[in-house]
């Protein structure tokens, strides 16, 4: 309503002008007039634009967002398992190596915790499995926290033979299935 | 099986004295022993009514079943009778026994039935058939569902004739049987008979190990998300968590008076035996070892506990007493040897131990002696655990690519292969009840 009046009282004013200076600067107040009927919705088009700016930058910055996101837990999800020789804890030069990135990576990303699944081969008892599979979980921790990890980020878990990433009975399959799997997950807060 | 002990009534007939009495037995344990050769004709119907269910037969075939199980008997086979069955009767006058010694029968059950009123009366006797003379002879009267009872009472009187002992057919089986990434608690009778789900916790649930009054089952279950130790009672399936500490909560074996049990728990960091006194919730540490110290096994006084460490570099079985002090190492030969179990009768330990690049079973003197391998097959053997008589032996065995629970005689004789159980793809595990007085 206000605008409208504005409008009104602007058109009034330029008219009389109009009439005032229409014998020396007739192109220039023509030139003006058109300036002044165009300024109007210029204004609103120009608010208008600034807000679709805005909601396409805050569009572009939630999909940038959820692309990291994206990125950040695919990453997460990515870490390799590591692995060991038959009845040993001992951490594998390659071992090493991947446990260094996943430590960078977890400084890096505050926000993240970390499981460390520890697993064994079926061969031997399961009790004594089960110790050896903590133990592996437990070297795989302690290499992190060494390379500065938070403690709170790291918890451990064994699973001895019980849950056997290959379940066929030979060389390849004990191979992949004495390991520490890792799960990188956002943490609750 | 119900119990029917109550209903049951049983008559001594004949008690021969002079062949049971003062007798020198067979070491059936003995890797030498040569098993008893026993003709189990038909049991002859004594009654006036039909034999519409077939007695006759069923009778001879499950008392030849129940012998073959024990290892100990070589059943004479049905083929190879002379005697004439309806000239014969079944007391020694009326028996003429050169048709049984001739065919290499050293012994001879036979037996009658018969309806008085409702229930069935049934007449067993054990002849020996070179000398022609009564071993055992009992009657027993019972309802007619008790029949298989019967037949294992019969079957206990005939172990307990010619070998010093009872059978162990009241005895139960508990194992660990898995499926994708699933495992349950089982049972089953010592015949393979009647097989259970003892938890259903769709969870990953662990080690059971039977209290020695046979009412509880303790076990390891990642039900709750952590390995926690708890123990259920098979009968009322009320669970009850004993042990609950971050990391490794892994029961072990309960001491003789069922108020102890000994865990193996990692929540210092180090995996260490401890006992845990069940009455009073006190907890007492064993062993405080930087190395992995697991699967404790008293010995049946509780002087002495047997155990796993990797102390010396690989798994091997040392001895402690049962305040975890003086530790000596009981195994040297080869490079992996774990899950020990110590003799009912405290003699010996049984154990896995690796051989050719798989594991076998094999026991050894407690005091670290006279070493025996027990299994030799392809399908090797795991987590042996003792018979409460120590004549056998259960443990796991791969077969077609499978673990599955199988029993030896303890000399390590007789493997058989236990039943599996449908939608269950592999066992391990076992731990084997103390008697339950099943019938």
């Amino acid at each position: 309503m206000r605008k409208n009046l504005i409008t009104v009282i602007l058109v009034f004013v330029c008219s009389f002008s109009l009439i005032f200076v229409a014998g020396c600067a007739k192109k220039e107040v023509v030139k003006s007039e058109v300036e002044l009927t165009q300024a109007q919705p210029s204004a609103e088009e120009t608010a208008q634009q600034a807000q679709a700016k805005k909601e396409a930058d805050l569009r572009e910055q939630a999909l940038k967002e959820q692309a990291l996101k994206e990125k950040t837990l695919a990453e997460a999800a990515a870490f390799q398992d590591i692995h060991f020789s038959f009845d040993n804890y001992d951490l594998k030069p390659e071992a090493r190596v991947l446990l260094g990135e996943l430590a960078d990576w977890l400084l890096e990303h505050g926000g993240f915790e970390v499981t460390i699944e520890g697993h064994c081969d079926s061969r031997g008892t399961a009790v004594y499995n089960l110790a050896l599979g903590e133990r592996r979980a437990d070297v795989a921790k302690a290499y992190l926290v060494n390379l500065g990890v938070a403690n709170t980020q790291i918890t451990t878990i064994s699973y001895g033979e019980e849950l056997p990433a290959d379940p066929r009975n030979c060389e390849e399959a004990w191979i992949k299935n004495r390991r520490d799997h890792f799960i990188v997950f956002p943490n609750k807060q | 099986m119900r119990k029917i002990t109550g209903f049951l009534i049983f008559l001594l007939v004949f008690w021969c004295s002079s062949t049971a009495c003062g007798k020198v037995y067979i070491d059936i344990n003995s890797p030498a022993f040569q098993k008893f050769p026993v003709a189990i004709p038909e049991f002859k119907n004594l009654g006036n009514a039909g034999d519409e269910d077939n007695l006759s037969e069923w009778f001879a075939d499950q008392l030849s079943r129940f012998l073959k199980i024990t290892g100990f008997f070589k059943i004479i086979d049905k083929g190879a009778f002379l005697e004439n069955q309806d000239s014969s009767g079944i007391t020694a006058g009326e028996i003429d026994f050169s048709n049984w010694s001739s065919i290499g029968s050293d012994f001879l059950v036979k037996g009658g039935f018969g309806y008085d009123g409702k229930n069935l009366a049934v007449e067993f006797r054990l002849f020996d058939a070179i000398d022609g003379k009564l071993i055992a002879g009992k009657k027993y009267w019972g309802k007619p569902e008790e029949k298989k009872a019967m037949v294992l009472k019969f079957a206990d009187e005939i172990l307990m004739a010619l070998t010093g002992g009872a059978g162990v057919f009241d005895t139960k089986i508990a194992f660990v049987g898995k499926k994708d990434n699933s495992s349950e608690i089982y049972m089953i009778n010592f015949d393979g008979s009647d097989p259970l789900k003892v938890t259903a916790f769709n969870s990953l649930t662990l080690l059971p190990h039977w209290s020695p009054d046979g009412s509880k089952i303790s076990f390891t279950s990642y039900k709750d998300g952590n390995p926690d130790c708890y123990a259920i009672s098979p009968a009322s399936g009320t669970t009850r968590k004993i042990s609950s500490f971050r990391g490794l909560n892994l029961p072990a074996s309960w001491s003789s008076d069922g108020k102890k049990i000994l865990l193996v728990l990692s929540k210092d960091g180090n995996e260490n035996i401890y006992v845990k006194h069940l009455d009073s919730g006190n907890l007492q540490s064993l062993t405080n070892d930087r190395a992995i110290d697991v699967s404790p096994t008293w010995s049946p006084d509780g002087r002495k506990i047997a155990f796993v460490s990797n102390r010396s570099g690989s798994p091997q079985i040392f001895v402690m007493d049962s305040e975890g002090k003086t530790v000596r190492r009981l195994t040297f030969e080869g490079s992996y040897n774990s899950s020990p179990c110590w003799s009912p009768d405290g003699t010996r330990i049984a154990y896995e131990g690796s051989s050719n690049g798989g594991f076998q079973i094999f026991s050894i003197g407690e005091n670290g002696d006279n070493i025996m391998q027990l299994t030799f097959e392809a399908g090797g053997g795991e987590s042996p655990s003792w018979s409460p008589d120590g004549r056998y032996l259960a443990f796991s065995s791969k077969r077609a690519g499978r673990e599955r629970i199988c029993v030896i005689n303890s000399n390590g004789l007789n493997l058989r292969v236990l039943p599996g159980i449908k939608g269950v793809e592999s066992f391990k595990s076992p731990s084997w009840s103390r008697h339950l007085n099943l019938y």
